[in-house]
């Protein structure tokens, strides 16, 4: 790797709806007591379906808190959710968009797997379950898969480079990648980016119970006896600013998105490859500047497949050599499930309060050691320890991955 | 269609879906052969069980197999017990 270690891109501001409710800081302090967003799956056709179990943004959450009454015709619920996030991202930010051209050199950049589907999921039933003929006007609006970024940008007035990432469960890795680029590269300034997801509708549920790879009871990452993945929904976004100008006006800055790595396995459309993850890891580490010993934590994208996890673990093991066995690696996901594009965003959030408290969130519902999956996956109980730098990693179907390198602040 | 079939027979209609998916004569199919050994792989797999499920108007469970690495005796087992649960009625097959 020839490439300059990559300084230049720092997180300002977050903010997260989850299967803890609203706020990043709430997200946060589930994780690292070792909470569950894992509930009874709340659907009016549950009785249906296989699946029993999902991580679901509550039912208080109330999108009429985060937008306007104009605006809420025309939002999906994957848009309501990246709307309340940003909102909280830019006010923890401070920026003032309306200040000389930021609101020009400002970019929107949204990771989502599917974007509208609840909307699209809706209104196929009107027209094939109900026979009504039509559907509602702003069906396309509401669905495409650019919307959330278009609306946060119109919320906030945001005139730069704005448009959405797709790469199923490594979206949100992507389009902070991206993100990212575009600042190093003096195209912007500012971008607002994170992933957002919300595809718990009947059709997408049963097509992922159509997969087999969904757990009945719950997540249980790297565990033996684990049964899958269990879906999520919910949104994370950031302000990424460049490292000038949030020090130029003395931004309190919560962490510095050092590195990026991407891949493509070019292999199988689902099953992981551990070369193609370990490929991005290593890119991640190197665009940082980091040593593989600068690491202390790795949030695994560890989704409690029999696949991903032991394919994750080999991964790591090939990037680390003998320090993998130093480094502690949990899937949060065990608490806040899948939330496919919105994972990496919301594994970002878990990150930087790792490196704010000093506490590793743990990996939960973990049974016992699973031969293939020897690593330290911090079981069941948050570790005290300090987090100079870690990896995130995302590794989506499709044969897709994207790591982010994060340095803490100071 | 497939209500009251003896086991060689439900077993020979599973080994004949296998054969399909795997692209080989039926008869190079032995209990033992492992999905793996005619280079199914896992989403050929999942593919391969919900062509059996539809053949069968049954449903396999999610868990406690591999199709990939479990034997074709196993999936005809798995089979059988689906539908036993559905000929025991409604209830008792999920």
């Amino acid at each position: 790797m020839t490439q300059p270690p990559a300084s230049g891109v720092v997180i300002t501001g977050m903010g997260a709806v989850s299967a803890f409710g609203e706020g990043a800081e709430r997200l946060w302090q589930g994780l690292r007591e070792g909470r569950s967003g894992i509930r009874p799956l709340r659907h009016a056709r549950a009785d249906k379906m296989r699946i029993r179990v999902a991580a679901q943004v509550p039912e208080t959450f109330d999108p009429a808190q985060h937008c306007s009454e104009r605006t809420l015709p025309l939002l999906d619920r994957c848009s309501q959710l990246a709307l309340a996030a940003a909102n909280e991202a830019i006010a923890q930010s401070g920026l003032d968009f309306s200040a000389g051209d930021l609101a020009l050199r400002t970019g929107v950049i949204i990771g989502t797997g599917v974007g509208g589907e609840t909307t699209h999921d809706e209104q196929s039933r009107l027209i094939y379950e109900e026979h009504t003929g039509r559907v509602h006007p702003f069906t396309i609006v509401r669905l495409m898969v650019n919307a959330p970024a278009s609306q946060i940008s119109i919320a906030h007035g945001l005139h730069g480079p704005t448009f959405a990432v797709a790469s199923a469960c490594a979206s949100a890795n992507h389009a902070l990648a991206q993100a990212a680029a575009m600042i190093r590269s003096g195209l912007v300034d500012v971008v607002v980016s994170g992933g957002t997801e919300a595809c718990l509708g009947f059709g997408s549920l049963k097509a992922w119970e159509a997969m087999r790879v969904v757990a009945d009871d719950t997540c249980r990452p790297f565990s033996q006896g684990r049964r899958g993945l269990v879906l999520g929904e919910g949104a994370a976004i950031f302000v990424l600013e460049s490292k000038a100008h949030a020090r130029a006006r003395g931004a309190t800055i919560l962490g510095e998105l050092a590195g990026v790595g991407m891949s493509a396995d070019a292999g199988d459309i689902a099953a992981p490859d551990p070369a193609g993850s370990a490929r991005a890891m290593g890119q991640a580490l190197a665009d940082a500047g980091l040593a593989p010993e600068d690491v202390d934590y790795i949030n695994a994208h560890g989704t409690g497949t029999q696949a991903n996890d032991v394919a994750e673990t080999e991964a790591i093991h090939r990037v680390f050599g003998a320090y993998a066995a130093r480094l502690v690696v949990s899937s949060t996901k065990s608490m806040h499930g899948h939330a496919l594009g919105a994972s990496g965003a919301l594994e970002l959030v878990a990150v930087l309060g790792a490196m704010r408290d000093g506490v590793v969130p743990p990996t939960m519902n973990y049974v016992a050691a699973d031969p293939a999956c020897d690593l330290d996956y911090a079981p069941n109980a948050a570790r005290p320890m300090r987090v100079r730098a870690a990896l995130s990693n995302s590794f989506a179907f499709g044969g897709l991955n994207a790591v982010l390198a994060i340095r803490a602040p100071g | 269609m497939t209500e009251n079939l003896s086991p060689d027979e439900v077993a020979s209609q599973v080994i004949a879906i296998v054969a399909k998916q795997a692209k080989v004569e039926a008869a190079a199919i032995k209990p033992e052969s492992t999905l793996k050994d005619f280079g199914i792989a896992s989403l050929d797999a999942i593919e391969m069980i919900f062509d059996i499920e539809a053949h069968f108007d049954i449903t396999i469970p999610d868990q406690g197999a591999n199709f990939d690495t479990d034997t074709v005796q196993s999936l005809v087992d798995a089979v059988d017990k689906a539908l036993a649960a559905k000929a025991a009625g409604p209830d008792a097959a999920a």
